[in-house]
């Protein structure tokens, strides 16, 4: 259990997140700004993903606490931080972790003008909402929260690893409007959730009347975890074997699922333009190495009622406790089953208002007067919105932004982001092209980055592309 | 301007990205987080007849009532590491107009017996019980003597009894454990 504790508290902040790219989110400069607004307006003929290093994306964050909180240098005692963050913190307080893979990304403008983008990518994605009461029990035990209900409802966790098939169309249909869609199939490889969990357990002073002095009562629980590509692994022997099966799964052959990303971009006006996308509405069918465990029902403890059976020498003893253990199987009887499942992902929502300012040209300099120049604004600012469904509702964020074209070679963009995490959350990212060849990197929380214990989150993107431009 | 301006924006990337670390943290502090958990439970009882201390077929008391119950969790290796005191607590509700004494004789796998504690119990009367607290404070070297057993065998042994005995001898229990993980 130490053990346990440890291992939460030492990832808090260094390793836990949602699937925000703010910063990524209308970058239009870099091809990845597909992935999350298929309806963006491309600037490119061509891109070609560099195998393996087109995106790499890590985000990880908590939501109530950060390593610093717990691990600070100080005279105080750890234990007594750790109390002090478990009673701030709240059941809805979560931590997460995603990390995504591209191996493949690429995208053409046909001459139909359709942009065709296509590509595979492996994702995780992890999140554990915080059980305060469970933490509160495991930390303090029962002895101060006689008559309390430590919420069994509160045990919400999901876990995928996946590889995603994609491709996408967009197109700009007007002057004002662009357009797109993408198809996802998904290979899921692990799956794990337990979600919608009730039930409490309490334990009260007994009175005249109880069998013992107290009573112990686990009341209507009904506590679930569904797996998918897991039993098959408990056979297994060493890691080796494990990431072996594992990765084999990764072209379809573990659950397969489908999904779409819709997007679009309109321009107001010259200076005005609203975007937003729907992102993963989809669903993946677990019906392959499907195992799922369920608790259920309710039970009050007394304890061991002893009744002196008149015994004979030799005579064994009545079973007491095997026969507690049996009624409490009865009673709250742990199922296997093999039921298949449909998991919905979680849908993630962007959209974005932006003004832009100035006209870009290749020479760099700002062309104000030209209005009817190239298309590119050579300044930026907006807000941007987004949102993620999770399954205690949905994780929200606002960003403010700043994007600069500063050359043909380099832009940049700065964002001010406010989420579940912090309301000092600023972002960087720039995108800058040697050639034909594009690097890309983008961080948020960087006012953190003198000291990462502190954050609550951190988000990176980076990746190499080649990007053919427009004659 | 815009050269200026790009070099400051990689000066400050670069900056931000090669400075990034984690400092004024002590992460060997992990050592020392202790989960110091208080779990209160309920552990046996029973409801004594004053019958049951006479033998009505071969008319002769039964001074001694022995009952026995395993108690699995108690010698769990996890357990035995983590358990620091126990306290255990007795309520007695005597309505038998008679003394007990009451003995509890832990034993482990093999029938040694590792740990012994009892308490005598006034007596009372069927329409007025008397009731008799005992608490049984285990730790020290006592906790490794007490973890080592996984039965417990309950003797209650009546000061005397004839035919006609009335009344009922009630006991409930509970342990406090004081853990540290």
């Amino acid at each position: 259990m130490r053990n346990l504790f440890t291992y939460i508290f030492s990832l808090v902040g260094l390793f836990a997140f949602s699937q925000n790219k703010q910063i990524l989110y209308g970058f239009d400069d870099i091809p990845q700004s597909l992935m999350l607004n298929p309806g963006s307006e491309v600037t490119q003929k061509k891109h070609y993903g560099i195998p393996f290093l087109s995106q790499i994306h890590f985000n990880g964050g908590s939501s109530g606490v950060s390593a610093y909180d717990i691990f600070k240098d100080g005279n105080d005692n750890i234990n007594d931080r750790i109390t002090r963050q478990l009673f701030k913190m709240k059941h809805t307080d979560f931590f997460t972790a995603t990390q995504q893979l591209e191996l493949i990304n690429f995208g053409w403008r046909a001459k139909n003008d359709i942009y065709f983008s296509g590509g595979i990518y492996q994702e995780f994605d992890f999140i554990v909402y915080f059980p305060k009461d469970l933490a509160v029990l495991a930390w303090e035990g029962n002895r101060d929260y006689l008559d309390y209900p430590f919420d069994l409802g509160e045990i919400s966790t999901t876990g995928d690893f996946m590889t995603v098939y994609h491709f996408g169309l967009n197109k700009q249909i007007s002057d004002k409007l662009t357009v797109g869609g993408r198809l996802k199939l998904y290979s899921s490889m692990f799956s794990y959730r337990s979600v919608n969990n009730t039930g409490s357990f309490v334990t009260r002073l007994g009175d005249n009347d109880s069998e013992n002095i107290y009573e112990h009562i686990v009341q209507d629980a009904d506590v679930s975890v569904q797996t998918s590509g897991y039993a098959s692994l408990r056979d297994l022997d060493g890691a080796s074997q494990v990431t072996s099966e594992i990765l084999g799964r990764a072209f379809f052959g573990g659950n397969i699922g489908v999904g779409v990303d819709l997007g679009f971009t309109y321009d107001i006006n010259e200076a005005l333009t609203l975007s937003a996308s729907a992102l993963d509405v989809g669903a993946i069918f677990h019906s392959k190495d499907v195992e799922s465990y369920r608790a259920h029902g309710t039970y009050t403890l007394d304890g061991i009622n002893l009744i002196f059976p008149p015994l004979n020498e030799g005579d064994s003893t009545l079973p007491y406790y095997d026969d507690l253990e049996d009624e409490i199987e009865r009673e709250i009887p742990i199922d296997t089953l093999h039921n298949s499942y449909t998991q919905f992902r979680p849908t993630k929502l962007n959209a974005g208002l932006s003004f832009g300012f100035g006209r870009f040209n290749s020479a760099g300099d700002c062309d104000c007067l030209n209005m009817g120049g190239g298309k590119l604004h050579k300044q930026n600012v907006g807000l941007q919105f987004y949102a993620m469904f999770r399954p205690k509702g949905a994780q929200m964020a606002g960003t403010l932004f700043y994007h600069r074209r500063i050359t043909d070679y380099l832009s940049a963009k700065a964002t001010y982001t406010v989420d579940s995490y912090s309301f000092s959350n600023v972002g960087l990212g720039v995108s800058t092209d040697i050639g034909k060849l594009n690097f890309y990197l983008a961080a948020d929380n960087l006012i953190r980055y003198g000291n990462l214990a502190k954050a609550k989150s951190v988000s990176l993107q980076l990746g190499f592309n080649i990007i053919i431009d427009e004659e | 301007m815009n050269k200026t301006l790009s070099r400051s924006i990689i000066m400050v990337c670069a900056c931000l990205f090669l400075t990034a670390c984690i400092k004024d943290t002590d992460f060997d502090q992990a050592e020392d987080i202790a989960l110091t958990p208080v779990v209160e439970l309920d552990l046996i009882y029973f409801n004594l007849d004053a019958r049951q201390f006479y033998d009505t077929i071969n008319s002769n008391p039964v001074l001694t009532v022995t009952d026995t119950t395993e108690i699995k969790f108690l010698d769990d290796s996890t357990l035995q590491e983590s358990l620091k005191r126990a306290e255990f607590y007795f309520k007695f509700t005597n309505g038998i107009p008679r003394n007990f004494q009451v003995d509890f004789q832990f034993l482990n796998e093999a029938n040694d017996t590792t740990y012994v504690a009892g308490t005598s119990v006034s007596e009372g009367l069927p329409t007025a019980p008397v009731i008799t607290e005992y608490i049984e404070n285990v730790e020290g070297d006592d906790i490794l003597r007490l973890t080592q057993a996984n039965k417990v065998v309950v003797s209650v042994t009546i000061a005397s009894s004839e035919e006609n005995l009335e009344g009922i001898l009630n006991l409930k229990s509970k342990t406090t454990y004081f853990l540290e993980y």
